[in-house]
C-alpha cells in the first residue's frame, strides 16, 4: 500500500488552512478568467501561470491544479448561459445547455456540469493515481492506423448524432473539413488553399472559429430577430437545483463519460473534444428521450461534461508518466512542473514520489473546492441572463474578440472572426447546424494525418488499415454504426424521417 | 433524391444559393489540388488526394441541394431585422479597422457601443464612453496584470504613463 | 467640451517621452512555445538585472516565425528598442514557405541556447547502434521509417543531412512529419516507425529509464552525460545545433547595434539567465559578433542545400 501512504501523506499536507486558501484562490482566478469565450484552459493556465510563481512549492502547485481545473469548469458555464463556448472541448455541452438554460433550467443544467465534472475528475483522478502505468502501455499501442479507424468512428456516430437532415448536416460537416485544408500540409510541408497569405499557413485556428460561429453568430442571430429587444428574460423557471429526476438521468452519463473521457484522454493523439462528441453521441443513442435531444435533453450535458474532466486527467496520465505533453494545456502544465525542478519522465514515480502525489492530492482538492465554489455560484451564474441584453452582448463581443486578438492580435485572425461570424449567422437562420463544422475541422487534419502516416509507414500497403487488431475493431464498429440506420430507415422509419427533412426546409 | 417535380412550384432560392456556394467550393479546392505536386511519397496519398475527395463530397452535396430546392418547393421564413445585424458587423470591423492605430480600448469601446445599439440602447454619446472605459478596464487587467499581449494605442500609452508616475 | 478633453488625452500620450533603455521583443509564436518561452525568460532577466527599466513580450505567432519576421522588418525600421526571437527553424520555414523576408533583413545580434538532435530507437529495437541503422538505410530507404517534428523542420534537416552523408538519396527518406509535443514520442516508444529524432531534452529522460537507445548525437564532441557517439564518431560528416537567437532591427546604427549587443551580452552572463537556463534544461550555447554571423551564413547555406536535396525547397 505504498501508493496510498503517499497519497495521504499528499492528502494530509494539502488541508492545512493556508493551503486550501491557495486552492480557493486559484479555483476562483481559473474560473473568472475561464469563463470568457475564447479563452480554453490552455490560454487560462498560460496567463495565469506566473501568479504561482512566488509561492513555495506545495503552495503553488495546489493553486495550479486549482487554476487548471476553474479554467476547464469555467468555460461550459458561457457555453450553457450564453451558446458561446470558450473551446473545442465544451462545443456539445452548448448543444443541449443552452437550449435548457433558454427553457430557463440554466441551473440544473450547471449543476449537472459541475457535479458531473467532479464525479469524473474524482474517479480518473484516482485512477491515475492507480493504473497509470497500465493505461499508459495500452495507449502506446495505439499506431497511426488505430488513430484513423478510431476517426473514422468518430466522423461516424457523430454526423449521425447531429443533424435531423442529413444533407444540412453533411453540408456543414464538408464546410467544416474544407476549412480544414487551409495551410500548410504538415507531412509535405506544401502550402493548401492559403493564396500566399502568411497568417493563414498555420490553419484556421479551432477556437477563432468555434468562437465566431458561437459567439458572434448568435450575437447577430438574437440581433435580427423581430421582437428582440422587448423579449422577456427567463433567467429561472422552477427550481435553481436539479429535480430527483435530473439526477436519475444523470448518474450513468456521468459515469459513461468518464469511462469515455479516461482513456481518450489518456492516448497521446485523442483529444477531451473527440471524448465528448462520442460521449454525445453514446447518449444520445442510450437516452430513453431521445427525441428531447436538441431540445435540452440533460444528459447532453451530463455526458460530455464528465468526458472531458476525465479526459483532462487522463491527459495527465502520458505528461506523468513518460514527459508526454498530448494537448496544449499539458504543454503549458509541463512548463509549470519545471519551476518546482520536476521532471516528468519515465522515472517521475519512481525519484519524486512527493511531488507526485502531492500533485495527485492538489488535484483532488482543487476538484472538491470548484465544487465548493461553483455550486452556490449557479444561482449568482443564472443571473448573468438578466443582464439587459445590450450590456449583456455588449460585453460578450468584447471578451470574444479578446481572446482571439489576445492570442493572435493580427487583422487577419479578427477578419476571420467577422466572416466566421456572418456564415455562423447564415447558417442559423437557414437550419444548418453549428457543430458539424467545428467537428470537421477538428477531426479532418487528425483523420487524413494519421491515414497518410499509417500509409507511409506501410510504404503503401493498404491492408496495413485493418492490420491490427484495435483498427479492424474500430473500423467494424464505424460500419455497424453507419448501416443500422439505413436498415432501420429501409425499414419504414425512412417515411417518417423524409417527412421531418422535408418539413423543415 | 430522385422524384424531383420540377415546375410545380418555385424552387427554394437559400436552398439554391448553397447549392452555388458549395460548387464554387468545391471548383476553387480542386483548382488548388491540381496546383500541389504530386507528392505522395510512400504513402501513395498526397497533400493534393483528400482535398480532391472534399471536392468530390461537395460537389455531390450541390447536386442533392440544387433537387432539394426544386422539390421542396419555396418555404417561409422569420423575416430578420437587417439594421441591428449591420451594426454589430459595422462595430467588427471597426475594431478591426482600427485595433493597431488608437489602440485596444478605444477600438473594442466602439465594438461595445455599436453591439449595444444593435440591441436597442441608442444613445452612443452614453455607450461609446462606457465601452471604451470597460474595454480599457480589461485592458488593464489583461494586459497589465496577466501580460497578455493587446495592441496599445494613445489611451493605454497615458494610462501606462500615469502608473509609472511620469505622466508626459 | 468632450472633445477638447479628448484632444487633450491624446496630446499628453503622444508626449509621453520614449525610453531610450525600454525593448520589445518580439516573439513569432503563440503563448508557451520555446520562442515564447525565450522571449520571457529575456524579459525577466533584463528587467531583474536593471539593464531595462521595461520590457513588452509581443506575440505575433505563424507559419514557423515568418509572419513576426515580416512584421518587424516591415514596422522595425531603424527602432532600437526592438528585438525579435528566432532560431534555427525559422530559417527553413523561410525557404519552404518561400518568405519574402529573411534573416538577412534583420540585425543578428547573439546565439543564446541550443539543442542538439539525438538519433533513438525503442530499447527492444533489432537495431543496436547507428551503424546498424545506417546499413538498414542503405538497404531500402523505404523501410526505414523516421518519426520526427514537422516537416522542413530541424528533424527533418538532420535525418536528410544523414541520409545524405551516408551516400543515401535524401528524396528516398521515409521521413514521418508528427506535430511535436510528445506524439512523434509515443510513436518511438510504442514501435510505430523504426527510428525517431527530435532534440537531446525530448529523450533524455527515457534513455535514462532504459526504454529508448540513443544510438547518435548531433553535436561536435560527445555530451556528458549520454552514453552515444557523435554521428562524427560514426563516419557521417554531420553535425548541427537546433539554436535559438535574438536580432535587432533593419537599418539600425552600429553604435546603437553595439548598445544592445553590450546590453544582451550582460544579460546572458548574468545570474538570473543563467539561473532561468538550469531550470529550464537550455544549454548555454552563448555566441556573438563576427562568430556569430560567420555560423549563421554557414547554417543557412547548409539548412537551403538539404532543404533542395529533399525536395522541400524548388
Amino acid at each position: 500500500m505504498n501508493t496510498f501512504d503517499f497519497l495521504l501523506q499528499g492528502l494530509s499536507v494539502a488541508l492545512d488552512p493556508m493551503i486550501l486558501l491557495y486552492a480557493l484562490i486559484g479555483v476562483t482566478l481559473g474560473t473568472a478568467v475561464g469563463v470568457l469565450p475564447g479563452i480554453g484552459p490552455a490560454l487560462t493556465v498560460a496567463l495565469l501561470l506566473p501568479v504561482t510563481y512566488g509561492l513555495d512549492p506545495a503552495g503553488s502547485l495546489i493553486m495550479f491544479a486549482g487554476i487548471y481545473y476553474g479554467g476547464m469548469y469555467g468555460g461550459s458555464t458561457t457555453s450553457i448561459l450564453l451558446n458561446t463556448p470558450g473551446e473545442s472541448a465544451s462545443i456539445v455541452t452548448a448543444l443541449e445547455g443552452n437550449k435548457m438554460a433558454r427553457a430557463g433550467r440554466g441551473g440544473p443544467a450547471l449543476a449537472t456540469a459541475a457535479i458531473g465534472s467532479f464525479i469524473a475528475g474524482l474517479a480518473a483522478t484516482v485512477l491515475l493515481a492507480f493504473v497509470a502505468p497500465t493505461v499508459v502501455k495500452l495507449a502506446l499501442v495505439f499506431g497511426p492506423r488505430d488513430y484513423f479507424a478510431l476517426m473514422v468512428l468518430a466522423f461516424v456516430t457523430v454526423s449521425s448524432a447531429f443533424g435531423e437532415s442529413a444533407r444540412k448536416g453533411l453540408i456543414s460537416l464538408f464546410i467544416g473539413l474544407a476549412l480544414a485544408l487551409v495551410g500548410i500540409d504538415q507531412l509535405t510541408g506544401q502550402a493548401r488553399l492559403a493564396y500566399g497569405v502568411p497568417q493563414l499557413l498555420d490553419g484556421i485556428e479551432v477556437t477563432t472559429l468555434a468562437v465566431a460561429m458561437f459567439a458572434v453568430g448568435e450575437a447577430l442571430f438574437v440581433a435580427g430577430q423581430r421582437n428582440a429587444v422587448d423579449d422577456e428574460v427567463i433567467a429561472v423557471k422552477g427550481s435553481v437545483w436539479m429535480t430527483a429526476r435530473d439526477w436519475a438521468r444523470s448518474w450513468k452519463p456521468w459515469l459513461r463519460g468518464t469511462i469515455i473521457g479516461f482513456p481518450i484522454g489518456a492516448m497521446p493523439a485523442g483529444g477531451a473534444d473527440i471524448a465528448t462528441f462520442l460521449s454525445y453521441a453514446t447518449e444520445k443513442k442510450m437516452s430513453k428521450h431521445p427525441e428531447e435531444f436538441g431540445n435540452g435533453a440533460i444528459e447532453g450535458v451530463a455526458g460530455p461534461e464528465a468526458a472531458n474532466n476525465a479526459s483532462a486527467a487522463g491527459t495527465l496520465v502520458p505528461l506523468l508518466t513518460l514527459g508526454l505533453p498530448t494537448t496544449a494545456t499539458a504543454a503549458i502544465m509541463l512548463a509549470g512542473f519545471q519551476q518546482f525542478g520536476l521532471q516528468p519522465g519515465p522515472l517521475l514515480f519512481a525519484t519524486n514520489p512527493q511531488l507526485v502525489w502531492g500533485l495527485i492530492a492538489s488535484l483532488l482538492i482543487a476538484n472538491f473546492m470548484l465544487l465548493v465554489l461553483n455550486l452556490p455560484l449557479i444561482g449568482l451564474w443564472v443571473r448573468l441572463l438578466t443582464i439587459p441584453r445590450p450590456w449583456l452582448y455588449a460585453g460578450i463581443l468584447v471578451f470574444a474578440t479578446l481572446g482571439t486578438i489576445g492570442a493572435n492580435p493580427s487583422p487577419v485572425e479578427l477578419s476571420m472572426l467577422l466572416i466566421f461570424g456572418v456564415m455562423g449567422y447564415g447558417m442559423r437562420l437557414y437550419g444548418y447546424p453549428i457543430a458539424p463544422v467545428v467537428v470537421g475541422l477538428i477531426l479532418g487534419p487528425m483523420a487524413e494525418q494519421q491515414l497518410r502516416r499509417a500509409l507511409s509507414i506501410s510504404q503503401g500497403d493498404l491492408t496495413t488499415l485493418v492490420g491490427s487488431p484495435v483498427s479492424a475493431t474500430l473500423l467494424a464498429l464505424s460500419a455497424i454504426a453507419l448501416i443500422v440506420p439505413l436498415i432501420l430507415r429501409a425499414r419504414g422509419k425512412g417515411a417518417v424521417l423524409n417527412q421531418l427533412a422535408s418539413d423543415e426546409d | 433524391m430522385s422524384g424531383s417535380t420540377p415546375g410545380t412550384r418555385r424552387p427554394d432560392g437559400a436552398t439554391l444559393v448553397v447549392a452555388v456556394i458549395l460548387a464554387v467550393l468545391a471548383v476553387v479546392i480542386w483548382t488548388d489540388a491540381a496546383r500541389l505536386p504530386q507528392a505522395g511519397g510512400y504513402a501513395g496519398v498526397g497533400p493534393a488526394d483528400v482535398p480532391r475527395w472534399i471536392a468530390v463530397g461537395l460537389a455531390g452535396l450541390s447536386l442533392w441541394s440544387a433537387i432539394e430546392a426544386f422539390r421542396s418547393g419555396k418555404s417561409e421564413r422569420e423575416p430578420q431585422n437587417a439594421g441591428p445585424v449591420l451594426w454589430i458587423v459595422g462595430g467588427l470591423a471597426a475594431q478591426l479597422a482600427l485595433l493597431t492605430t488608437v489602440g485596444f480600448s478605444i477600438a473594442t469601446g466602439l465594438l461595445f457601443a455599436a453591439t449595444a445599439r444593435a440591441f436597442g440602447k441608442r444613445n452612443l454619446l452614453l455607450t461609446v464612453p462606457v465601452g471604451i472605459a470597460f474595454a480599457l478596464a480589461v485592458y488593464l487587467i489583461f494586459a497589465g496584470l496577466l501580460k497578455l499581449s493587446l495592441p496599445a494605442g494613445p489611451l493605454e500609452g497615458l494610462v501606462w504613463g500615469l502608473f509609472r508616475g511620469t505622466p508626459g | 467640451m468632450k472633445h477638447t478633453l479628448f484632444a487633450g488625452l491624446i496630446a499628453a500620450a503622444l508626449a509621453v517621452p520614449a525610453y531610450a533603455e525600454d525593448y520589445t521583443i518580439i516573439a513569432p509564436a503563440a503563448p508557451g512555445g520555446g520562442w515564447d518561452q525565450t522571449a520571457r525568460t529575456m524579459q525577466e532577466a533584463l528587467q531583474a538585472e536593471g539593464i531595462s527599466d521595461t520590457v513588452q513580450v509581443q506575440n505575433v505567432p505563424g507559419a514557423g516565425g515568418t509572419v513576426g519576421l515580416a512584421q518587424f522588418v516591415a514596422s522595425g525600421q531603424g527602432k532600437a528598442d526592438q528585438l525579435i526571437v528566432g532560431g534555427y527553424v525559422m530559417v527553413g520555414a523561410i525557404l519552404t514557405n518561400a518568405s519574402p523576408v529573411s534573416l538577412a533583413d534583420v540585425t543578428p545580434i547573439a546565439r543564446l541556447t541550443g539543442e542538439y538532435e539525438a538519433i533513438v530507437v525503442p530499447a527492444a529495437s533489432e537495431i543496436k547502434d547507428i551503424n546498424g541503422l545506417i546499413e538498414a538505410l542503405k538497404a531500402d530507404p523505404g523501410a526505414v521509417s523516421w518519426a520526427g517534428g514537422s516537416a522542413g523542420g530541424a528533424d527533418h534537416i538532420a535525418v536528410g543531412l544523414i541520409a545524405k552523408a551516408a551516400g543515401v538519396d535524401p528524396t528516398k527518406i521515409n521521413y514521418i512529419a508528427y506535430s511535436g509535443g510528445g506524439e512523434a514520442l509515443a510513436a518511438i516508444l510504442g514501435s510505430q516507425v523504426t527510428a525517431g529524432i527530435s532534440s537531446l531534452g525530448e529523450f533524455k529522460a527515457q534513455a535514462d529509464a532504459g526504454t529508448l537507445r540513443i544510438l547518435a548525437v548531433s553535436s561536435d564532441e560527445r555530451i556528458e552525460g549520454v552514453d552515444a557517439p557523435t554521428l562524427k564518431e560514426a563516419g557521417l560528416d554531420v553535425s548541427m545545433q537546433n539554436w535559438r537567437m535574438v536580432a535587432a532591427a533593419p537599418d539600425i546604427t552600429d553604435e546603437q547595434k553595439a548598445a544592445i549587443a553590450a546590453d544582451i551580452e550582460k544579460m546572458a552572463q548574468s545570474k538570473t539567465w543563467q539561473d532561468a537556463l538550469a531550470t529550464k534544461g537550455w544549454a548555454d550555447t552563448y555566441l556573438a559578433g563576427a562568430d556569430f554571423q560567420a555560423q549563421l551564413d554557414k547554417d543557412i547555406a547548409a539548412i537551403e542545400t538539404i532543404l533542395k536535396d529533399i525536395g522541400l525547397v524548388k
